[in-house]
């Protein structure tokens, strides 16, 4: 049984002979290097920015006095209910991360294993690509006349449900290239071993599949936790999610650019510490069943 | 024990096993069908008509012609789209390389675990504090760029108040969003690699630029066209970078079709040309695609 | 056992302090009676916490529930029209940037005030801020000369000319009357790159064409000839109008940073509180966060003046005002407790304590009172002399798309992609055409030289 993250399983698999032929050169070493740096640098310059008072940032100062009172004002002023945003932000990301992978991991995987008609396949996947085209702003008048009609207007349920359709386009086109990369071979022999095609695809495809599905996994809850335009008019104070929190600092005349920064520190953490543990949950639950 | 859970478990996944076939595609089809056909039928008959208000209530009349007047007469039109596909063209062939790149780079590293989540760390913040933050550095009295080139006795440059260089500035700022999606996306292809292929070129002789070329991107083709499909759909659609950098300035340099869109259906209230435009977007960017799939399938060697 | 004892006491004395709150409570300022609670929908914006602690007031004072909806401004705009278009609205008052009015009242959205209370009048004392509040639905026109009241202001901004008073008194300019005056003060006091003499939006949009229009009226040119009569005729590119062009271009070229084009209000206020500028044209509501230690490094060094009067002697200045409205989906009860609270914010002590939280008053007798003589208000004369020509600009249904026109044009004309004439006679030539498809009667002016 395998354990572990795919990136460690990758190496285990490998012989001697196979790191020395992936190992990265100077070139790649460098790369990577220089990635980090440009990568990391506006990072550093927004955690910096999160201490400075209005006036250091406006005058780029360096040295600075630092300051709590960004962190004070974005967590506890009386107009913020940052750490209750938070939460929403967790929950819809989540929840639609894990809706999302289930319903569209299923759906890649029915489109590459069964022989649909042509129309089916062709069509589902034609018609989710093109309404992944239509810019959003087009979406909101009638969900927003759809949703409250049915009553779920300013619900967590209306955003998750919304962003599951966002994001299922892209997760059903990634989990078929994953898919399509495993080798045939080892389906047949799962169905020789007697294996129902639910039982090859949760004990054999999935863990195969790992890699992929944690992309898909990590995609989906990113583009969840940054969704603005739906979640800004389907919900409003107590259902807001971070970005529209985020949003406030942006205000008429000039950026809050202090608590601006304040904030989206804040909100980077959780957001990590969420694809962590996720990470785990998935690698753990799906190796448990698994079978090589 | 072990026995009764096999018997408990074999009778339920005997039946998910059955009907598999069945419930696999069906809820997602449920699901998109539920949410994505009224906003679709909605699009396309409001991109026929006009939509106009009076006593609280939506007045439609149908005026295709209108309509595809107003698309001909728009004059912000033609150098939004140009722009648009130069900034798309440009952005994402530079993230395509770099993504791939730096994936292949991160997985012969050490440390792939934590590279990985730092590398993706732009994607997390949201892109309303990206773009104000990238305001303020690129801002020509006291942005951090400028504040270096004086430190070192160059000129300050302005970076978004120049017709010349506010796409470009505009696109690194797109670049420095996105990498980590593609990186994301093939990097996770590339742990997928089936490994006894690599060593046995390796073992062979192969260099590595010849491994890489000959197998590595082959193999790795379906997991790019993905990560290529989609960058591509989104950068059509790239809104909010645009709109807190520049919004659309200086003169047209920066007027993208999205940000127009937003324009014409949101500040000025025109919903039908504002649909019209939609399905255009659409368009072009199919558009777009198909010709990039000719162009590469061109130049694959067979 | 002596725990106890001491609670109950403890309880005791907070029941009698309960008792006696309505009675250690202010006296309430207006009369308003028990109101279910209501939902207000607002911007993020510099007033928001001076608002906030004004309906705290009210809550505390009337015991009726105010919920405060904070949205980003940017997105302000698409709620309210989300809200009004369908089924109940969820939002019981709404704040309308000025230029959004039109489209609200013409779509028929709002409930006059007067609907809802016939017996409701507005005090005289609050300023009018040239009748956005009033709808003329005949002449389809903002004027209060038949007009019903559909919305009141909450908060009026105009610009004024803000000055580095050190500097100027140290090269001994006084402060500048006239546009001219500005040029020829701001030539000698700039510095680049430490010092610039004047700063105001150059940026493509909302931007260039507010600040502009401010010049455009000092020197007596219009958009339209007299849309309260119908007239739309086009008078943009008219001989003032070209002059006004010149002069705001000159202004910026001469006297701004070397990105002048892409200039915003953010920008024009990171320059004038860093101190790299000594004149700037920015709204009334940026002189707190001037005298914020925490946002400013010019803490007391700068004052305002009206903006300048151009070469005719006239002054020009936009306004640019929020109006609360109360949307036509809502409810009997609601409707009457939204106005109930708009009655008591108009009254005169609660426009004064809005002052002291930091807001900007909407009552002449609270700008005339005592609190103008206090330092962090001092701007208060320089706001009130404004309100004697301040005017609304684009008042018609075709305003956001005869901004986009005009910001367009302007900008390119600023960064020198067209001569002044060439992009004044374009953009005029454009509106024209949209005036035309839209049914008005208009015309346009001979072309000026390009």
């Amino acid at each position: 049984m395998r354990r572990g993250s795919s990136a460690e399983s990758l190496r285990a698999r490998m012989t001697p002979v196979g790191v020395a032929a992936l190992r990265a050169g100077v070139a790649g070493h460098v790369l990577v290097a220089l990635a980090l740096f440009a990568v990391l640098g506006p990072f550093v310059w927004i955690f910096t920015a999160s201490f400075k008072h209005q006036i250091a940032i406006y005058a780029g100062q360096f040295p600075f006095t630092p300051t709590l009172s960004n962190f004070q004002d974005v967590l506890f002023g009386r107009r913020s209910d940052f750490a209750a945003n938070i939460l929403n932000s967790l929950t819809v990301a989540a929840a639609s991360t894990l809706l999302v992978l289930a319903v569209g991991g299923l759906a890649a995987y029915s489109l590459h294993r069964f022989r649909w008609p042509a129309w089916v396949s062709a069509g589902f996947l034609g018609w989710t690509l093109v309404f992944h085209m239509v810019p959003v702003l087009t979406l909101i008048g009638p969900w927003y006349i759809a949703f409250r009609e049915l009553g779920l207007y300013d619900t967590r349920t209306a955003l998750i449900m919304t962003h599951v359709t966002i994001n299922l386009p892209m997760t059903v086109w990634l989990m078929r290239a994953f898919f399509r990369d495993i080798p045939p071979e080892i389906l047949e022999a799962a169905h020789v071993d007697g294996c129902g095609p639910f039982d090859a695809f949760y004990r054999v495809v999935l863990p195969l599949a790992l890699p992929g599905l944690i992309a898909a996994g990590i995609l989906a809850f990113v583009f969840s936790w940054n969704e603005f335009p739906i979640a800004l008019s389907l919900t409003s104070r107590e259902n807001a999610t971070v970005p529209v929190a985020i949003a406030r600092f942006a205000q008429q005349y000039e950026t809050q650019h202090a608590q601006m920064a304040a904030a989206s520190v804040i909100s980077t953490i959780p957001a990590i510490l969420l694809m962590f543990v996720g990470q785990r949950f998935i690698i753990s639950g799906l190796t448990l069943g698994a079978v090589k | 024990m072990a026995g009764e859970t096999v018997v408990r478990r074999s009778a339920l996944t005997g039946v998910l096993n059955r009907t598999f076939r069945h419930w696999s595609l069906l809820p997602a089809v449920l699901l998109f069908a539920a949410l994505t056909l009224y906003p679709l039928l909605n699009l396309v008959r409001m991109s026929v008509s006009t939509v106009e208000f009076a006593q609280g209530a939506e007045v439609w009349s149908f005026t295709p012609k209108r309509n595809f007047d107003m698309l001909r007469a728009d004059d912000v039109l033609r150098p939004a789209v140009v722009n648009t596909f130069v900034f798309v063209a440009a952005s994402v062939a530079v993230e395509m390389v770099l993504g791939l790149a730096l994936a292949i780079a991160v997985a012969g590293v050490r440390g792939k675990r934590w590279l990985r989540t730092l590398l993706i760390l732009p994607i997390l913040v949201p892109p309303v504090a990206i773009g104000s933050m990238w305001k303020l550095m690129y801002n020509y009295d006291f942005g951090i760029f400028n504040q270096a080139l004086v430190a070192l006795g160059l000129q300050p440059v302005n970076w978004l108040g120049s017709t010349s260089l506010a796409l470009l500035s505009v696109i690194v700022v797109d670049v420095w969003h996105w990498v980590p999606f593609v990186f994301l996306i093939l990097f996770a292809a590339v742990e997928a690699l089936p490994v006894d292929l690599l060593e046995a070129a390796h073992v062979d002789g192969a260099s590595r630029w010849q491994a890489l070329r000959l197998i590595t991107i082959p193999l790795l083709l379906p997991a790019i066209v993905v990560a290529f499909l989609f960058r591509a759909i989104l950068a059509f659609k790239v809104f909010d970078e645009v709109y807190l950098l520049t919004s659309g300035g200086p003169g047209t340099s920066t007027e993208l079709v999205n940000l127009h869109l937003y324009k014409v259906f949101f500040e000025q209230n025109q919903l039908g040309y504002g649909a019209l435009l939609s399905l255009a977007v659409i368009a072009a960017i199919v558009a777009f695609l198909l010709v990039s799939r000719n162009a590469t399938s061109a130049l694959r060697p067979r | 056992m002596g725990i106890r004892r001491t609670f109950t006491a403890l309880a005791a004395v907070a029941a009698m302090l309960c008792a006696a709150a309505p009675a250690l409570a202010q006296k309430a300022f207006a009369d308003v009676g028990k109101q279910p609670p209501i939902t207000v929908l607002l911007g993020s914006t510099p007033w928001y916490p001076a608002f906030e602690k004004v309906v705290g007031e009210y809550e505390q004072q009337t015991g009726n529930k105010v919920k405060l909806d904070v949205t980003p401004f940017a997105q302000i705009l698409e709620k309210a029209r989300n809200a009004t278009r369908s089924g109940q609205s969820p939002y019981d008052l709404i704040m309308l940037d000025t230029q959004w009015t039109i489209e609200f009242y013409e779509g028929g959205f709002l409930v006059p005030l007067s609907d809802i209370d016939p017996a409701f009048v507005m005090p005289k004392e609050v300023l009018s801020f040239g009748d956005s509040g009033y709808w003329n639905a005949q002449k389809r026109w903002r004027t209060a000369d038949g007009g019903k009241l559909m919305a009141y202001t909450v908060l009026g901004n105009v610009q004024l000319l803000y000055y580095r008073a050190d500097l100027l008194k140290q090269a001994g300019i006084a402060p500048p009357k006239t546009w001219e005056e500005v040029l020829a003060a701001c030539t000698k006091l700039a510095n680049p790159p430490g010092m610039y003499g004047f700063v105001a939006r150059g940026e493509k949009g909302n931007g260039i064409r507010y600040d502009w229009q401010s010049v455009m009226l000092a020197e007596g040119a219009m958009v339209v000839k007299d849309p309260a009569a119908g007239d739309y005729t086009v008078t943009i590119n008219s001989p003032q109008g070209k002059n006004a062009l010149d002069l705001y271009i000159n202004l910026l070229k001469r006297c701004g940073p070397p990105n002048y084009g892409s200039l915003g209000q953010g920008d024009v206020i990171q320059l004038l509180s860093t101190g790299k500028a000594a004149l700037g044209d920015v709204v009334t509501a940026a002189f707190a966060s001037f005298e914020d230690p925490n946002k400013s490094a010019v803490v007391g060094k700068l004052e305002t003046v009206p903006l300048p009067s151009g070469r005719g002697g006239a002054h020009g200045a936009v306004i640019g005002n929020w109006n609360a409205a109360i949307p036509k989906n809502t409810a009997d009860a609601q409707r009457k407790a939204a106005l109930a609270f708009s009655r008591w914010f108009v009254t005169y002590d609660a426009q004064r304590a809005f002052a002291q939280a930091g807001g900007i008053p909407n009552r002449s007798d609270v700008f005339t009172s005592d609190l103008a003589k206090e330092p962090k208000l001092r701007w208060m004369p320089a706001y009130l002399e404004t309100q004697k020509f301040a005017r609304q600009e684009l008042g018609y249904a075709e305003g956001a798309q005869v901004e986009q026109i005009l910001g367009l044009r302007l900008n390119q004309a600023l960064i020198g992609e067209m001569s002044s004439g060439k992009a004044l006679n374009t953009a005029a030539k454009e509106i024209e055409e949209l005036f035309r498809k839209n049914g008005r009667r208009t015309g346009a002016l001979p072309p000026l030289p390009e």
